[in-house]
């Protein structure tokens, strides 16, 4: 997270948004965004339905039978602007190969 | 009958052992085979030049440490691009390890907003909070830059540290230099490990354009 806030002005130079999605209460990621300098969107998803349909459970299930949910992965999506998942990567994110593939991305867009 | 099992036997026995001898010798000849190749020789990520520095994998060029220092690479990301560590005489524990770091903590490109931001972060997990006991502002690579001294200890752990941080601005980014003295609370610090550092930070010289540097081109022709 606080690579992409490091990076957060190249994204944007690229025309890109960063969101962070976490199953954490909305309190404790803001308090997470302060310690941390993020100045951009975090989303609180304690249902973890977000963490379900871009496939962050790649071993487990998102929903135990008691009720409660399993965390899910970490996993980094790029949408393009028809909102199509063009990137998913699981684990620790890689911001050169991001911005290298959103310069990609913005080539493409300027050939069409 | 009797007979003639008993010779069927043997023939079966010396068959198995020639069966055992011939793979024996083939696994010998895979062995010594493989001794033979020429494996391709990894080369050295640290290689000397004339002018009494090293070039480190073809990116950087500095004066190194003398000998003792423990060369600390990363390959694969992580939280340093190179560095070296040196063990040091007396108590646990004694060491005393430098570091170039390419995307020091925090995320400002403002560098007295970002000392603020890496220091809250310093040594974090280490229990010694270290405190700035001076913030500095100096030339590195005839850049604007930061250079900070810090101190702190942890009484629980018979642990201090000294540290010395240079945060520079190279282009948009700011990147960082960091050497860390360890004793333990009755030793002394000693300053001979930050001559080294000081030649370390002061030789260093960039022999490509970093990524980011790479990117901005990029960025520039998308533009154009």
């Amino acid at each position: 997270m606080e690579a992409h806030q490091r990076d957060l002005y190249l994204y944007e130079r690229l025309n890109a948004r960063v969101l962070g999605v976490s199953m954490d209460d909305v309190i404790t990621n803001k308090y997470f965004a302060k310690e941390l300098w993020l100045e951009f969107p975090i989303l609180s998803n304690p249902l973890p339905w977000m963490g379900k349909s871009y496939g962050a459970y790649s071993e487990k299930e998102p929903f135990l039978k008691d009720g409660t949910s399993n965390w899910f992965g970490r996993r980094t999506v790029v949408i393009d602007k028809k909102g199509i998942v063009r990137y998913i990567k699981d684990d620790s994110p890689d911001n050169k190969e991001i911005l290298d593939f959103l310069v990609k991305l913005e080539e493409e867009a300027r050939k069409k | 009958m009797k007979t003639i099992k008993m010779k069927r036997n043997r023939e079966r026995g010396i068959m198995a052992r020639i069966n055992i001898g011939i793979s024996l010798l083939i696994a010998a000849g895979l062995f010594f085979g493989g001794c033979a190749t020429l494996a391709p020789k990894k080369p050295s990520a640290l290689v000397p030049t004339d002018r009494g520095t090293v070039v480190f994998m073809g990116k950087y060029e500095f004066k190194r440490p003398p000998a003792g220092w423990v060369l600390l690479k990363n390959l694969e990301g992580g939280d340093f691009e190179l560095g070296f560590l040196r063990m040091e005489k007396g108590g646990f524990p004694s060491q005393t390890t430098f570091i170039y770091d390419d995307e020091p903590f925090g995320s400002s490109r403002e560098l007295e907003r970002r000392s603020e931001q890496y220091c809250t972060r310093f040594l974090f997990n280490s229990g010694v909070l270290p405190q700035i006991q001076k913030k500095e502002k100096v030339e590195v690579m005839g850049q604007p830059a930061l250079a900070i001294h810090l101190e702190g200890e942890n009484p629980n752990r018979d642990e201090k540290s000294r540290s010395k941080v240079y945060l520079i601005k190279k282009g948009e980014r700011i990147i960082s230099f960091v050497c860390t003295q360890w004793r333990s609370l009755r030793e002394n610090y000693d300053p001979e490990p930050f001559g080294h550092f000081e030649a370390f930070v002061q030789s260093f010289k960039f022999l490509q354009p970093t990524f980011y540097e790479e990117l901005g081109e990029k960025m520039k022709k998308l533009k154009g």
